[in-house]
Order: structure tokens, then sequence, then C-alpha cells
């Protein structure tokens, strides 16, 4: 009898260990909101339990979104990924807001002037722009946002985006400070930026997160305000209603923002489902309203009414390594890439309807003349399996090759990229007579090594950090840390600085298109297809704007 | 006992130890860095944040830095999640995890020995066969299949359950049949052999003999000796749900600690490899203690010291 209480007590033991554990899990999710606002975590409790009750009476105007998982944080210059910034994009407003034809227009700065040479940008804020506690967003709040953005103490990953601002870069490398920074709070609306170089597409830049204002008052009484619901201020379309962290947060409509009347959503649930199939079957019994697709239901999904295809800035494309036999030869670089067909890898095997990449800037770019810079610039690279096949052989005869060195073409571990490379693989076996070896590492593994250009020829890809087709470019001058092929190239160099420094946006663009044709003349890499972004989503949704480059815009997304 | 119970205490930290010496050495043989982004940032900054997180001092300090850690129970700061350090991620999970894998485990005993029992009683009959397919299917499909089957069945199709997330008992009822049935069959096998078994001893028949309520006989004599080997089992089955608990999390999106364990290898985030992995070895160390003790006080016969008398 004895024996058996012992099993039963054990019994009990597991069992209040798992309501201890419970209660502790709720216990704690108030303490911590006790740490950070002492006074009104009580009213605010209060409050998001009413709000709860209030969502489930409103069913109309709800979106319901995956985030895919936690945002690494809402403090704009420190969550530099799509997780942090699809969300973040929607609750804040910088001085620009992307509309819905992806071209900067006003946002929190009502108006601006930009001096004749192109360096000063004077900012009016408008005056009914508010955070959601009420305060007016003021010059000083971007003065310090951007401060922070660039301070090297907070080690923002996104500063470098901020590296077109005078004084900039010195003060991020630690060698200058923030008095020296080219930012200026006139008055309480008036902001004034001064520039190192003519930056054609700075209103562009404005817009992204990282240049988003912050409140300063709150910040400096509590730094870690944008940590939790409770003491997050915003003054964008939305505010942060609930965040319950690595489970789900939810988005109020902000009734503080300048432009209340055109937010048509009263609110924004996001879940964090990271795992396709789950994501797809949550879209499926209506619990989510937009998904990813799976890769292995694409065939069939793609072709369904709810699905969308949008592009993106952003290139998928592979890096010879010039330092590396055989590919220091360039007719060599040049057969490997001509002899693949674009056309198959993205009709049969990714099968997303990408387009086949002729160049290494994405379509979508105006020039100067009001044309599309890759229309512009043209097909600089055409498929002809009897021209590589020629190429090749004269390649070996300018280096003396009878055999050509080993060559091993690597990617990071995952199905598509491999589909990709198997059938490059096979490409290179019966067209060219040449057998490459495959090779794959995981990602982290796989950046270190093609960074250290210890990789022979890998994949890789390219997605737009801000809209222009310099920010492609820039990637292959001498030694920058996106070029990775050893390439170095004086003209080029030349070319990407003076179209840097170049006001007139007409001789700009003649050297961008002067750069491009440069650089696939030598071709140290070879594009496969510029990105697009897929996914399905319900019918009753409408007005949720995705940029080719930049986030999420939710400001006039609507439900039925 | 004391002395045993000590001994077995010093195993436990000399276990975790070694555990932690081991992870240190894998962790810093993999190539690769926190800080590898595809875009790099520029090189002071990378700097400020290494010496930040103490990665600019040689391996060995770096080793001594973090037996302190795991000393003084503080694991530090996340190198990717700014906002949390390794405690607060261990503190928000693992009470999630806890609930999903005790409740997991409670079906799978409570339900195995059900089944195990009825099969033993009805030995070649209806009931054993029909229970012994359940087992047999339980063991044979893993729990991510079940899972994605039951999400499908119950969930998209019939409309039951919500589908995923981890909100209301409603969601917690698919993750945790997914992750329980494993645990659930292997028990029932278990419980329907040694029952049959001990069915058979002598004093089983004296019992019943001396017109003892079958009922009685069953729970009272039967039962109590054939759940030893389930007992013995229970280590590795906790172990089993543990690391179940990693897939059925992802599958399910709950928000629970496997993520961390698996996400923070891929980002070399170190400071929460090093937190999650102790963490669970320290945890399995302690159940594994906890069965054995269990075990020799059930069964006398188990001696789990000299002086140890019963």
């Amino acid at each position: 009898m004895k024996k058996w209480l012992v099993l039963l007590f054990i019994l009990m033991f597991t069992f209040l260990v798992a309501c201890t554990t419970g209660n502790d899990e709720s216990s704690e999710g108030d303490s911590g909101s006790e740490d950070s606002n002492t006074e009104e975590s009580s009213t605010d409790q209060e409050e998001a339990e009413s709000d709860e009750e209030s969502s489930s009476e409103s069913s109309g105007k709800v979106l319901r979104l995956n985030n895919g998982s936690e945002p690494t944080s809402f403090d704009p210059p420190q969550g530099f990924n799509a997780v942090s910034w699809n969300a973040l994009n929607n609750l804040m407003e910088g001085l620009t807001r992307l509309d819905e034809s992806h071209q900067p227009a006003a946002g929190i700065a009502e108006d601006w002037n930009i001096s004749d040479d192109g360096l000063e940008y004077t900012f009016t804020l408008r005056e009914d722009a508010n955070w959601s506690n009420g305060d007016p967003v003021t010059a000083e709040d971007f003065v310090f946002a951007w401060t922070r953005l660039l301070d090297p103490d907070e080690a923002s990953p996104a500063a470098f985006l901020g590296y077109f601002i005078e004084g900039a870069e010195a003060f991020n490398n630690g060698e200058g400070s923030a008095e020296d920074l080219g930012l200026v709070a006139e008055d309480e609306k008036t902001l004034k930026v001064t520039l190192n170089a003519p930056t054609g597409f700075f209103l562009d830049l404005v817009s992204n997160p990282a240049f988003f204002p912050v409140n300063k008052a709150v910040a400096e009484e509590n730094p870690d305000w944008h940590a939790e619901a409770d003491s997050f201020v915003s003054n964008g379309p939305f505010t942060l209603s609930e965040w319950e962290h690595e489970s789900h947060f939810t988005f109020k409509k902000n009734p503080e923002y300048w432009d209340a009347e055109n937010v048509d959503l009263e609110e924004v649930h996001w879940a964090m489902v990271n795992e396709e199939n789950t994501e797809y079957q949550m879209y499926e019994s209506g619990e989510l309203d937009t998904a990813a697709i799976p890769s292995d239901l694409a065939e069939q999904l793609l072709d369904n009414e709810d699905a969308f295809f949008v592009d993106q800035a952003g290139t998928y494309f592979y890096r010879f390594n010039v330092e590396m036999e055989p590919f220091q030869n360039e007719k060599i670089r040049k057969a490997f890439a001509k002899v693949i067909n674009q056309e198959d890898i993205v009709q049969y095997i990714t099968k997303n309807k990408e387009v086949p990449a002729k160049g290494f800037v994405s379509p979508g770019f105006t020039d100067a003349n009001g044309n599309d810079f890759r229309e512009e610039s043209g097909d600089l690279l055409t498929h002809d399996p009897e021209e590589a096949r020629q190429l090749l052989k004269e390649g070996m005869e300018e280096e003396g090759y009878d055999e050509l060195p080993e060559v091993v073409l690597s990617y990071n571990t995952d199905d598509a990229h491999r589909a990709i490379a198997e059938y490059m693989a096979e490409v290179y076996s019966e067209e060219l007579d040449v057998d490459v070896t495959l090779e794959n590492t995981e990602w982290n593994v796989f950046l270190e090594d093609q960074k250290s250009l210890s990789l022979q020829f890998s994949r890789s890809s390219f997605l737009a950090d801000y809209a222009d087709p310099v920010n492609f470019l820039e990637s292959f001058v001498t030694d920058s840390s996106m070029n990775r092929t050893g390439w170095s190239n004086e003209k080029y160099d030349e070319l990407i600085a003076n179209a840097k420094n170049e006001a007139d946006e007409e001789k700009r663009y003649e050297y961008l298109y002067e750069a491009e044709q440069v650089l696939f003349d030598e071709l140290p890499l070879f594009p496969i297809h510029f990105y697009n972004q897929v996914g399905l989503q319900k019918p009753e949704v409408s007005g949720v704007v995705r940029h080719p480059v930049g986030y999420l815009e939710l400001k006039w997304a609507s439900k039925e | 006992m004391i002395r045993y119970i000590l001994k077995r205490f010093f195993m436990m930290i000399l276990t975790i130890w070694i555990i932690a010496t081991l992870t240190f050495v894998l962790m810093n043989a993999i190539p690769g860095s926190p800080f590898n982004e595809e875009r790099t940032s520029n090189e002071a900054v990378q700097e400020n944040l290494e010496r930040h997180f103490n990665l600019d001092e040689p391996p060995i300090v770096q080793y001594f830095i973090y037996l302190k850690s795991i000393a003084t129970l503080d694991f530090g700061p996340s190198i990717k999640k700014p906002n949390d350090t390794v405690n607060d991620l261990l503190a928000r999970g693992f009470p999630i995890s806890a609930e999903l894998g005790i409740i997991a485990i409670l079906v799978a005993l409570v339900s195995g020995i059900i089944l195990g029992v009825l099969a033993a009683l009805r030995h070649n009959g209806i009931i054993d066969y029909l229970a012994m397919m359940i087992a047999v299917l339980g063991i044979s499909i893993p729990n991510f299949v079940l899972a994605t089957l039951l999400i499908q069945q119950l969930a998209v199709n019939a409309g039951f359950f919500p589908v995923a997330t981890w909100q209301s008992p409603m969601h917690m009822i698919l993750p945790t049949l997914a992750l329980a049935t494993g645990p659930m069959a292997i028990i029932a096998r278990l419980t329907r052999s040694s029952m049959l078994e001990v069915l058979t001893q002598d004093y089983i028949k004296m019992a019943r003999a001396k017109g003892l309520a079958p009922y009685k006989v069953v729970i009272k004599h039967a039962l109590k000796n054939a759940l030893m080997p389930v007992v013995t089992i229970m280590g590795t089955l906790l172990a089993g749900i543990l690391t179940g608990t990693f897939v059925i999390e992802k599958i399910f999106a709950i928000p629970g600690m496997g993520k961390y364990f698996v996400e923070s290898i891929n980002q070399r985030d170190y400071p929460v490899i090093m937190g999650t992995t102790v963490f669970y070895s320290a945890f399995l160390v302690f159940a594994l203690f906890l069965v054995d003790i269990a075990y020799g006080l059930l069964d006398p016969r188990i001696k789990l010291h000299k002086e140890e008398g019963n």
C-alpha cells in the first residue's frame, strides 16, 4: 500500500509542477509590465482587457497576418530585417511615406525644400503630426533618432543607410562626433539636413524605417520604451495595443495619426507561425488572411485566384571568384554564364513566375528621361550554347589548359537552391562537357567562406536597401564588403564614384548605364532571375501595398 | 539514502559540467559568427559588438566566463535578441514547453496504462488486437506526420479545433495528442506484456482463489508490480517528449523553448546555445534522478544503498 502511495505522490507532484509553472507564467507577465511602467500598469491592463472585448465585437475590419517570428526589435535602428520592419512600417512614419506607386510622398513632413546644389534638405513637419501619447512630432525627435542610428555605441546594423548625411560615416566609425552631423532642428517643426553629395533618392531613403523618428522625451525617460506594448509610442497609422512575446501582437488604428481618416482597418492581428505548411493550413481554415505558398503545393496553388505576384527589387545570381582558377579567365566565365538558359530555370525549376535576369539591376527604376533602367540598359547577357563552347575553347587555349581545373559550385543548404544548382551542373556536363562538383554548406558557414573568397563559384542574392540602381551596382566596386568576387576595375570604381557625386540626374544615369556595361563586359558574376513576392491573399482583402523596395504597407488596406 | 542522494547529486553536477564543456568546444568548432550577415556592417561596429559580448577574448577566457554564468545561473544577454537576456527567454519559453510536455506525459501515462491493462485482461481478444493496433500505429507514425494529419483532418477539414498557436485549452488538444501518441503506444505495449507476465504469477492465482473481487486483484496486486518497467522507461520517455516538443512547437507555432534551442545554433547566438543546452541537460539529468529515486522507493528489492533497509 505504501509504495502505491509513493507512485500517487509522484503523479501529484508532477501535476503540481504543471499548475505552478502555469501560474508562474501569468504572474511573470504582470511583473514585467510593472517594471517598465509602475503606476500605469493597472490601467493599461484594464485597457488591454477592454480592447480584447471590443475586438471580438468588431469582426469586420480586422486583418489577420503572419509575421513568421518574433520581431527582433521595434526600436527603429535595431530591427534591421523584414520580421521587424514589415510591422514597424505601419506603426511609425518617417518624413516621407511611399505611396501606392512606390514613390516617396509627404509623410510627417508636409513639404520640403532642396537647395540648388542638391546638398541641403529643409523639411517642414506637419502641424498636426502627433505621437500616440499626444505629444507633437518635432524636428528634435528626428535629430535624436538619426543620431542614435549613427551612434557607434548603439551599433545599429542599419547605420550605413545614414552615411549620405554629412559627418555620418566618421561619427559611426568612432572618428567624428555627433555635433558634426549635418542635422539641425531649426525650430520645432523645421528640420535641416546636409548631405555629403547630391543624393537623388534621398526622399525615398528617408521613408525607410531606419529613419523613423523616436519620441525623445519618452525614450530618455525609459530606454526600453520599444520593448513592450504598454510603453510603445507610435506616430503612424497604427498603435501597438498588445505584444505577447514570441506568440502574437496586435495593432489598433491610431486616432492621433494625421491621416487617420484614410485608415480603414480597425485592427491588425499578427501571428508568429514559422512553418509554411501550418501557415497555409491557417489560411485555409480562415485564421489568416494572407499566407506564403508552401513549395510542395506551388504548382497547384500558383494558378489559384487568391495568388498574387509582385515585383521585388533584387537579383538571384552566381559569383565567380576571379582569383581562383579557371575563373580568372574572362572567356571561361562567359562560357559558364552563356550556356545557362535562364528561361528554363524560371519556367521549370523555380516555377514562381520570376523575370529572367539579363542584367544586374532589376526592372522598376526610372531614369532621368522617364525610361525604365532595365529596358534602356538592355540584355547584357544572352543564352548562346554555341558561343559558350567557342568561348570555353578559346579561354582554355589562352590559359594553356588541356583540361579544365576542377570546378566546385557552392550553395547554401536549401532545396530550392539545390534544384537550380543541379540543373546548372547538368547543363555544364551536357553542353560544355565539364563535370562540376556540387557542394553545399549551412548559411552562416557559407557566408563566411564566400566573404573570405574561399569559394570558387557560388550562389548569391541581392535585395535592394534603397530604391536606386546605384545600390545594386555599388556592390562590385573594389573591396566592397558585397563584392566577394576579387574583381576590381578602376574604370568601374570611377563610374560609381562619379554617379554618387553627380547632381545632374541625366549624367548620373549615363554613369550608371556605363558601369553596368563594364560589369557585364568582364562578368565577375552572372544573374539568374530577379526576385518577386508571391503569396496568397483572401479576396475580401484589398489595398495591401507591397513595394519592390521597402516594407509591407497597410495604411490603405481594407477588408470587407 | 542521504549518502546516495549526495553522491547522485555530485554526479549530476559532473554530468552538467561535461555537457557544458562539450557544448562549448563544439560551438566554437563550427565556423561562422553571430554577426555574419549578408550585409556586413562596418568593422568598428562589429568590434564594438564583439567586445560587448566578450567575443574578443581568447576561447579559454570565454570558457570561464561561461562557466561562471552557469554557476551563477545568469546566462547573460542574447546576442540576436537585443531586448532579452537568456534568462528572459528561458523564463518565457520553459513554462509553456513544460505545460505541453507534462500534459502530454500525463495523457500518455493514463491512456497507455488503461490500454495496456485492457489488452492484457482480454488477451487475444478483440480489445487486445484493437489496442495493440493503435499502439503499433502510434509507434510507427512519427509525431510530425501525425501533427500535420491531425491539423488537416480535425482543424482544416472538420473545423473542430484551431489550426495552431497557443491561446486557449482548445489550442492545446491537437499538439498534446500529437506529442502523447508515441509514448502512449510504448507504455501500452510495455504494460500489456508485463501485465500478462504478472497475471500468471502464483500470488495472483492465490488472490483470486481467496475470492477477491477481480478489479481489486488487477489494481492492487497485479498492476502495482506490472508498472515497474513503465517507471524504468519514464526517463527515456521524458527525453523523447523533450525532443518531441521541438518539432511539435514549430508545427503548432507554440512559443516554447524548442525554437531557441534550434534557432540559436543557426544564428550562432552563443549565450543562448549555452543557456538552453545547460538548462535542458540539467532538467533531464534531474528528471532521471527523480525516476531512479522513485524506482528504489517502489521496489524494495532494488537497494539504492547498502545501508538502506526496508
